[in-house]
């Protein structure tokens, strides 16, 4: 079997190359800290990491929605406590205005601070986050209670409610019309407020007798509006930690896919050295041994 | 022919045939790095004897050959080889090239800009009176259809180079068809006269290797020396010392790409196009026509359907303004070239289900943004995201198949090429020895013929 020269220095060029380009892929590995640079690295993995990325994007918008929600419904919340507490002291001056002890002129100044009190309710009522009122529906850019003249209260906004996306297919309400809390279901608070003005005004007191029942059926409207407001709240509470789990989980799965072991990598890299080192040096030595060398 | 004036024909036998293997010793010596060349050896054989007394003798030493030491199926299997490494080195190189498109591992591809797109969507979903998100979901989508528009029009490019490279490739064909037209004719004069033609023959062999690297041949030689060649599906390319062409046409229903055809002098040309299987032709075609005109399709599907998803919500929504049955997208762009956007004042964005005054509502916002997780028919049932992963998931696989193939035949066409130099290639130590061997057996002749030019003085010095 004859060893033809260009065969000796052709396969140490191939194999040189080859070892090169095993280098090469190492390093930008090491370099990038990614395993999957492109599609050919890894066909399957870079089509999974393309999908993972766009879960781990859609997570952190739902993530963004909730907290935009939150601040909604918790301001709906804070809003309807000090509502009741309202309530709760107009009941208290209505009951005093009822007594047989009090005198007419009781019962208009008691008017006087009801009346008052309707106006911090109706302040409560056009309650705002980020210049959008939070009670009026979907009109949230205008005030949904407005007072006429004498104690009529209207309402101007509507009965729509929104919702926010949490999930795929998952939305949850993070708005309640200002007429299923005020001005509708069971009873018209203001309405009811108002006709409490005129009794204690006209010192009617069968009138307002008649009152602390209209009020009992406000605080209980308010107590079912709290509790699905309460219901919301924790809603977007719960969705939020499972979408933070989701968070580390799929950049776990992104990361177990895309990432480079640094450790193998490396290894990898030293032993291309080697081989790179080796064949260079044993090829000087083949160079030397040539027959050139010992014929006079 | 006998006694002493035999002596010195023998020395002078001697001496020229030694000269003659030595100049073609010299001859290996100089082509030990010649690609394609193949070792020539001096045939030496003993002159015929002369009859004598006591018995016949031998009249010396002449060159009956310079034999070139080639193995023919080796040189056939090598073709095949240079036809393989070819095609997969074309198609390897033409695909790296269109991966440049997905950038996704950078977060700036194609997916990137659908992911941007959508939270916006969303954002303006969430709250759909705030101005600032509708002004943001207006720049994310135009920024989405400038990506389409730019990943097509690389595309495009791509294909125009492709096909320029196949054009380059035709005029190289059509240039060695020629080279080994000429040198078939060269050959059939020198052998005529009774000449191994050994370099001529040498030179045709590397044309026939560089050809095959173009396009795949079958190669036939007659007894004359004679090379006939073959392309297509029997397609004459040169026959004794005729070569015909090959030329590049624009084909109208292929965007004015070119359609390989073989001009056979009379007649109309043949499309060839779709029977070449090999060399790099094969390669660029299938890069060009299979490949990129495979994810060019891909891409114009995938945006249709965004174009028409979109649009079709969006017109069933209302604007801030009251504005409604407005498209988003441009409804005649639809394909990934083509897309841009039809809307561009914020307030018409169609987030609302019901007429103006609630700008609060944002039903069809949340369904446009439901878009993102929905199984779009005309997509195969699967999401915008899904089909983009599959499409560069296939690309990838299609790209890594050409690489492992080309890796491949690169090892085996390395281990053809030791098994060709084993039969052809020149060994330095052999050469070197022979040159020794040539020079001493110069030597010994010489030497004879100066022991019988004295011995003929002696012999005429004899007589005084």
């Amino acid at each position: 079997m004859r060893v033809a020269d260009q065969q000796m220095f052709n396969t140490l060029l191939g194999n040189l190359q080859r070892s090169r380009l095993q280098m090469l892929t190492s390093q930008e590995q090491i370099s990038s800290q990614k395993r999957v640079n492109r599609p050919e690295d890894d066909p399957s993995s870079y089509g999974q990491i393309v999908l993972d990325k766009s879960a781990l994007s859609q997570t952190a918008q739902w993530l963004r929605n909730i907290d935009f929600g939150t601040s909604r419904v918790n301001a709906a919340d804070q809003a309807l406590g000090q509502v009741q507490n309202l309530i709760t002291r107009v009941r208290e001056l209505t009951i005093q205005a009822s007594s047989d002890t009090t005198s007419a002129e009781g019962r208009q100044s008691i008017a006087k601070e009801v009346r008052q009190l309707q106006r911090q309710l109706v302040q409560l009522g056009n309650t705002e986050v980020a210049g959008q009122a939070v009670f009026g529906g979907t009109k949230t850019d205008v005030s949904p209670f407005v007072i006429a003249s004498g104690d009529t209260v209207t309402y101007q906004g509507n009965a729509e409610s929104q919702s926010i996306a949490v999930g795929e297919n998952q939305t949850v309400q993070i708005l309640v019309p200002g007429s299923s809390i005020f001005t509708g279901a069971t009873t018209n608070i203001f309405d009811s407020i108002r006709d409490l003005l005129t009794a204690m005004e006209s010192n009617d007191r069968s009138g307002i007798q008649a009152g602390i029942g209209d009020l009992d059926l406000a605080t209980a409207q308010i107590s079912d509006v709290q509790g699905t407001v309460g219901a919301l709240a924790n809603r977007l509470q719960v969705t939020h930690d499972a979408l933070d789990t989701a968070t580390l989980t799929i950049s776990k799965a992104i990361s177990d896919n895309q990432d480079a072991d640094l450790a193998t990598a490396i290894s990898q890299l030293s032993l291309q050295q080697v081989a790179v080192r080796a064949a260079s040096q044993s090829f000087s030595k083949i160079f030397d041994a040539s027959l050139l060398n010992y014929l006079p | 022919m006998s006694g002493l004036n035999g002596l010195f024909s023998v020395g002078s036998n001697a001496l020229a045939s030694f000269q003659r293997a030595m100049s073609v010793t010299g001859q290996n010596i100089a082509n030990v790095s010649t690609p394609g060349y193949s070792r020539q050896e001096a045939v030496l054989t003993q002159t015929l004897p002369e009859n004598g007394r006591p018995g016949q003798i031998g009249t010396g030493v002449q060159v009956a050959e310079i034999r070139r030491s080639v193995d023919s199926f080796v040189e056939q299997q090598l073709l095949g080889s240079s036809e393989r490494i070819g095609q997969f080195g074309a198609s390897q190189k033409a695909l790296s090239q269109i991966q440049i498109l997905f950038n996704d591992s950078n977060d700036q591809g194609i997916a990137a800009g659908l992911n941007d797109f959508f939270k916006a969507l969303q954002d303006v979903a969430t709250n759909p009176a705030d101005l600032t998100a509708r002004t943001v979901l207006l720049t994310k989508a135009d920024g989405l259809t400038k990506l389409l528009n730019q990943a097509s029009s690389q595309l495009s490019a791509q294909r125009l180079s492709l096909d320029g490279q196949v054009e380059s490739g035709i005029t190289d064909i059509n240039a060695l068809a020629g080279k080994i037209a000429d040198l078939n004719a060269q050959i059939k004069l020198t052998e005529v006269s009774g000449q191994q033609a050994n370099d001529l023959r040498d030179q045709r062999g590397r044309f026939l290797n560089d050809l095959a690297g173009l396009i795949d041949i079958s190669s036939i030689e007659d007894g004359s020396g004679q090379v006939t060649v073959f392309v297509g599906i029997g397609q004459i390319l040169v026959t004794d010392h005729t070569a015909y062409q090959l030329t590049g046409v624009p084909d109208v229903t292929n965007g004015g790409l070119l359609d390989v055809r073989y001009d056979g002098g009379t007649g109309p040309n043949t499309d060839i196009t779709s029977s070449i299987s090999g060399g790099r032709l094969k390669g660029l075609l299938d890069a060009r026509d299979t490949t990129a005109a495979g994810l060019q399709s891909s891409l114009d599907t995938l945006t249709s359907q965004l174009v028409s998803q979109v649009n079709t919500q969006h017109r069933l929504g209302y604007g801030l303004d009251g504005s409604t049955t407005q498209d988003f997208f441009t409804a005649s762009g639809t394909t990934a070239g083509t897309i841009s956007m039809a809307l561009t004042d914020r307030q018409k964005i169609a987030a609302s289900s019901t007429a103006a005054g609630v700008p609060g509502n944002n039903v069809n916002a949340l369904a446009m943004a439901d878009l993102q997780t929905t199984a779009v028919a005309g997509l195969g049932n699967t999401t915008f995201q899904s089909y983009y992963s599959a499409m560069a998931g296939s690309f990838g696989a299609t790209l890594q198949g050409a690489t492992r193939d080309l890796q491949g035949q690169e090892i085996l066409n390395d281990q053809l090429l030791a098994h060709r130099a084993e039969i052809s290639g020149v060994s330095m130590d052999e050469e070197l020895i022979n040159l020794l061997k040539y020079q001493r057996a110069f030597q010994a002749a010489s030497r004879l013929i100066t022991t019988s030019d004295e011995m003929l003085q002696t012999i005429i010095s004899l007589k005084r």
